[in-house]
């Protein structure tokens, strides 16, 4: 009884957690919705409601006027797919240059390998800004056109984590599997593809992910390499540049509308990877 | 190990590591180099930003202007009698205006703040306390941010590995703070922080009976930084909990099942297992969530603009606006110069070394 | 087997290089074309051309570049604009291109295109405040025909501010100030019979109207919002303050810094006593949009802004729709009324390999006709041309403009041609100190002090009375 009464308590903390969890992380996104339905008189009411008011009869009513500007914002739906393309393009590039380099970070023996991961370290330890204008300059002397650009520089961002990352999943992975194809008579190389890279998929994806989310997020550079191209923009610019009907306003219920709209590509990411997250962790068990 | 497993295998090994880390070296020196090399050069200039004004060199006149500090006593007001004069509602001793103790040739130097020691008064003074200021804020804010997303995403990543119904429901849940960009949550966390009631804290906190309703979050230096520390928490546990998560992936289950034969609890199995084998990860998450939030910049521009920097906006400010760009690039290296800081300690004091194999 | 690993690889390596770079070239319109060298100077690089969805390809056909305003109602207007101008120009197409929203990230925009001496952006919009800072790389209007014609129509202070050296590097394009806006039912209701025209005045009524307010029920109300946050808005509010109480315009036009003075250390220690008395606390984080949003509902007798307020001010659902009006500042006298000037020019990149092209634009983009238009646009821009405030068109359908040409005639300049290159330091120094007296950590004497050391500091100017 006394297991079954420990179950049941341990039960229903975790559900307390749970819940507390998800309240603090959706609570801000919750807010960012109720403001996308309000217009600019609803959101200078004082006190603000939690749910859109109407600012004299105080009757529940949802502004739709925001979603509307947002799709029907041709330079919207093309920021989608540009942001795709580059962060895609950063995404898998990074993920595949970075496993090389994990690898041979992580399991392979070679003299200098402190000084490897301090170099690639070193790299993104400069503010963006200090680079910007070097990068500038040279993308604008070599021509490069600005969606190719982006997905350039972004490497000097996402290229070093995914390879540190991956360098510590390779590390955890048991020498003795390596070593044991080895002695089956498999070169590093083919224990590499065939026998490491899938045991480490989930911080393939996970990494990904993330390298994923960052090159999506990205603004400082965004906005200066599509400065003379907006088909070239990305969702953040875009949307923190959106149309307001007079030169100084901020169509903040426009901003948030486009935020929300902007991140359901990415949940739906989400969701389909973290079934692939599981896959690895089932595949992973093969190796006891 | 295989130590001996023969010189022509280490050495097909050794070939092997350098080609898988070529592309990499060559990517990032491709891009970076030319950026990098300008930044050093240019800091040692008084070059400004898209003039055709004759750049010079100017030694180490950049950083010395950046980094300046001095302490001065700071003697108390006297009245006509030669007493300290004395604030009659307080008690406390009035001090004259720091501007009058801090030396003005052949640079001068401005206050910074004032501290009390063995009952004596002091002046920090600098020649340019934004500075300053803007190093010791971000490194207060990457300490707390950085301790408080480890801790919380720790919770989060043991929570999403459990098991339980919804578990990838949850598990898409976590990601969405990332999700947001970081223009747009900046500019929702600015509205919910509002000054009056038409921001969501002051709405809450002025129904919970807390303030008036007009408590200046983004104004009152005092709330200001828990207020940035507060949105990057809840804007980068989830990265955070993601890479824990998988780490916690990567432990094998039957470590755990044996651990339960051996009667240990879930809070000694944590300490004694899930820890030391999530080390690793642990450490490669603390050294980048640490660099960024030592380079954090969109939060700190679009919330406070120019109320209070962080290195790296002070840097943009500087570049953009004063144009000064010998200067902004001195205060790139010395960004750089503390975060290379914080990852030495970092590798050194997690062990984040590999010759070892 | 090792090879067919390296095929795959390099093989997804290759894709996504593909699907990088596709969208660059089947695109109806490619993005930027690669710029050659600066120094080069071809007449019309072909490049270009193929920018241009509207014409095709031809020889002698120039093609322009304009960075034009933000996405919305006034870049629609613009985009009308350059359709017109295509249509009545084969020769000289132009090419319009959204900027950002944000001025910062605008003047960041053009000095790194500057930096780089790139040809890729020929006309730019140039805010009041950078004629001085842009000066070396804007090209001098004076140089060209027509002009001087076409400026002598402009307001005269404008004109002089876009003066560099005696060059001419913008052409007047629309014009800005701060103004008084007051609430027409509240000051009826509480026995005032007009606006405020001394500080002392607004003090009064803003207090009786508040505290009026405050005992009906509505415990936001404020009687004065305005915008205290430490930025480029801050240098606006408090040079009006200056500026009326007869405390000068920091820096003087002939170089010399004016700040210290009493005049100007008043003003700002009664800046700072209407904070927690007739203004929120919370007015040192306030921007426009901040005040603006106040205002909005209802939550306020006075706001001082830009123009930009008046329409969204008669938006359907605010609060003060047809219960306000706008008017010139108060003084510390009546009469002593100042508004910081703002507003927009159009400038010509040095860089540029048109500039005839690109100068004749300019000139038809703030011609009195286009200035007509763009006034009685949605986006109701104010025009720099004198004789447009007599305009039938404009006294019917935009009735507060003719009304405001006191005000935008005796607009007061911030001194950023007199402290070029370094207005953004100037300004930076000036709103960092003022913000200190907002906050209560410093008075106004001691601000106008420290800032008269920083100016002597960065400037080398001398000191003197305003």
């Amino acid at each position: 009884m006394t297991t079954k009464m420990k179950r049941r308590i341990n039960r229903i903390l975790l559900w307390v957690l749970i819940v507390l969890m998800a309240v603090w992380m959706l609570f801000p996104f919750y807010w960012a919705i109720n403001s996308s339905f309000k217009s600019e008189g609803m959101l200078a009411m004082t006190p603000t409601t939690f749910i859109p008011r109407d600012p004299v009869t105080r009757e529940v009513s949802f502004f739709t006027r925001n979603y509307e500007a947002v799709f029907t914002n041709q330079a919207f739906l093309r920021g989608i797919v540009n942001s795709v393309i580059v962060a895609t393009s950063v995404t898998l590039l990074s993920l595949a240059i970075g496993s090389f380099a994990g690898f041979a970070l992580g399991k392979l023996r070679y003299r200098g390998k402190t000084a490897t991961l301090y170099v690639i370290l070193a790299m993104t330890m400069f503010p963006a800004i200090a680079v910007l204008t070097g990068l500038y300059a040279m993308i604008n002397n070599l021509g490069i056109p600005p969606i190719p650009s982006m997905i350039i520089t972004y490497m000097l961002f996402t290229l070093p984590f995914t390879a540190w990352v991956l360098t510590a999943f390779f590390r955890e992975l048991p020498t003795e599997i390596f070593q044991s194809a080895q002695v089956d008579g498999a070169s590093p190389f083919q224990t590499f593809y065939m026998i490491m890279l899938p045991l480490t998929a989930p911080a393939l994806v996970t990494t990904g992910l993330l390298a994923f989310i960052g090159a999506w997020n990205e603004y400082l550079f965004a906005l200066t390499f599509t400065s003379i191209a907006p088909d070239a923009r990305t969702l953040p610019v875009i949307i923190a540049n959106f149309p307001s009907q007079f030169s100084r306003q901020i169509p903040f219920g426009e901003i948030m509308a486009g935020g929300i709209v902007s991140s359901v590509p990415l949940i739906a990411l989400v969701f389909i990877f973290q079934r692939r997250i599981v896959a690895g962790l089932t595949a992973g068990a093969v190796k006891g | 190990m295989a130590r001996q497993g023969g010189s022509d295998l280490a050495r097909r090994e050794q070939r092997l590591a350098y080609w898988l880390l070529a592309p990499t070296f060559i990517i990032l020196l491709a891009i970076a180099i030319y950026p990098l090399f300008s930044v050093f050069y240019t800091s040692f200039t008084n070059n400004v930003f898209a003039s055709a004004a004759p750049t010079e060199f100017v030694g180490f006149q950049n950083y010395q202007r950046l980094l300046s500090m001095t302490i001065r006593q700071l003697p108390p007001r006297l009245d006509e009698a030669g007493r300290p004069i004395v604030d009659p509602n307080t008690g406390a001793v009035q001090y004259e205006s720091a501007v009058t103790v801090l030396p003005r040739e052949p640079i001068r130097f401005r206050p910074v703040t004032q501290f009390d020691l063995f009952g004596t008064r002091y002046v920090l003074g600098a020649t340019d306390p934004n500075f300053i200021r803007a190093v010791w804020d971000t490194i207060v804010f990457a300490v707390a941010t950085v301790f408080l997303e480890l801790v919380l995403g720790m919770i989060v990543a043991l929570i999403v590995n459990a098991n339980f119904k919804g578990r990838g429901f949850m598990r898409a849940i976590i990601l969405i703070p990332w999700a947001i960009p970081t223009a747009v949550s900046s500019q929702m966390w600015a509205y919910m922080l509002q000054p009056n009631r038409t921001g969501f804290f002051n709405t809450v906190f002025w129904y919970l009976g807390l303030g008036n309703g007009e408590i200046p979050f983004l104004s009152d230096p005092a709330w200001q930084l828990p207020s940035m520390i507060m949105i990057d928490v809840w804007k980068t546990t989830p990265f955070m909990a993601l890479l824990l998560l998988a780490g916690l992936q990567l432990i094998p289950g039957d470590i755990y099942e044996a651990a339960d034969v051996d009667g240990a609890g879930p809070v000694r199995q944590f300490f004694q297992l899930t820890l030391p084998l999530l080390k690793g990860t642990i450490a490669v998450a603390l050294v980048f969530r640490t660099l960024d939030a030592l380079r954090v910049f969109d939060l700190f521009q679009i919330v406070l603009g120019q109320a209070r920097y962080s290195m790296a906006s002070f840097t943009y400010y500087e570049l953009i606006q004063n144009r000064q760009m010998g200067y902004s690039s001195a205060s790139s290296v010395v960004i750089f110069l503390v975060l290379s800081v914080f990852a030495v300690t970092y590798m050194r004091s997690l062990g984040v070394k590999s010759d070892d194999h | 087997m090792k090879r067919r690993f390296l095929a795959i690889w390099s093989l997804l390596l290759v894709l996504s290089m593909v699907l990088a770079a596709c969208p660059g070239q089947p695109a109806p319109t490619p993005t930027a074309p690669p710029p050659p060298p600066a120094q080069e100077a071809t007449p019309a690089a072909p490049a270009a051309t193929e920018a241009q969805p509207a014409a095709p390809a031809q020889e002698g056909v120039v093609t322009l570049t304009w960075v034009g305003p933000g996405p919305g109602a006034e870049f629609e207007f613009r985009r009308q604009q350059a359709e017109r101008w295509n249509a009545a120009n084969p020769d000289i197409q132009v090419r319009l291109i959204e900027g950002p929203v944000s001025a910062t990230d605008r003047i960041g925009l053009y000095l790194q295109a500057f930096q780089a001496q790139s040809a890729d952006i020929d006309i730019m919009q140039i805010d009041v405040i950078w004629p001085g800072d842009l000066a070396e790389h804007l090209i001098d209007f004076y140089e060209y025909e027509g002009v001087a014609e076409a400026v002598a129509g402009d307001f005269p202070a404008i004109v002089q501010n876009n003066t560099v050296d005696g060059r001419l590097v913008g052409l007047p394009w629309f014009t800005d100030g701060g103004l008084l806006y007051y609430r027409t039912d509240l000051l009826e209701k509480y026995g005032f019979d007009g606006p405020p025209q001394t500080w002392d005045e607004l003090e009064q009524m803003a207090q009786t109207i508040q505290d009026g307010e405050r005992a009906e029920g509505n415990q936001d109300f404020w009687g004065f919002v305005w915008q205290g946050a430490p930025y480029e808005g801050l240098t606006c509010d408090a040079l009006e303050w200056i500026y009326s109480s007869g405390g000068g315009t920091i820096v003087s036009p002939d170089k010399v810094i004016t700040i210290n003075n009493p005049a100007a250390a008043e003003a700002l220690d009664r800046a700072y006593s209407w904070i927690g008395k007739i203004t929120p606390p919370g007015v040192t984080s306030f921007m426009e949009e901040e005040s603006r949003r106040v205002w909005h509902g209802g939550n306020a007798a006075f706001m001082r802004n830009w123009p930009y307020a008046y329409g969204l001010s008669q938006g359907e659902d605010s609060a003060v729709k047809d219960k306000f009006d706008v008017t010139a500042l108060p003084g510390k006298e009546a009469g002593m009324s100042a508004a910081t000037l703002g507003g927009w020019q159009v400038g010509v990149s040095k860089y540029s390999r048109n500039p005839e092209a690109a100068v004749k634009l300019a000139l038809w983009l703030t011609s009195e006709e286009e200035q007509k238009a763009q006034a009685l646009s949605p986006s109701s821009l104010i025009p720099t041309k004198v004789a447009l405030y007599s305009d039938p068109d404009i006294a019917e359908q935009r009735p507060f403009m003719p009304r405001l040409l006191p005000v935008f005639t005796s607009a007061v300049a911030r001194p950023s041609t007199a402290t070029a290159p370094k207005y953004n330091e100037t300004s930076n120094i000036f709103f960092s100190n003022v913000f200190e007296v907002l906050t209560g950590r410093m008075s106004g004497a001691d601000a106008v002090a420290t800032i008269e050391l920083d100016l002597q500091d960065l400037l080398g100017f001398p000191v003197g009375a305003p």
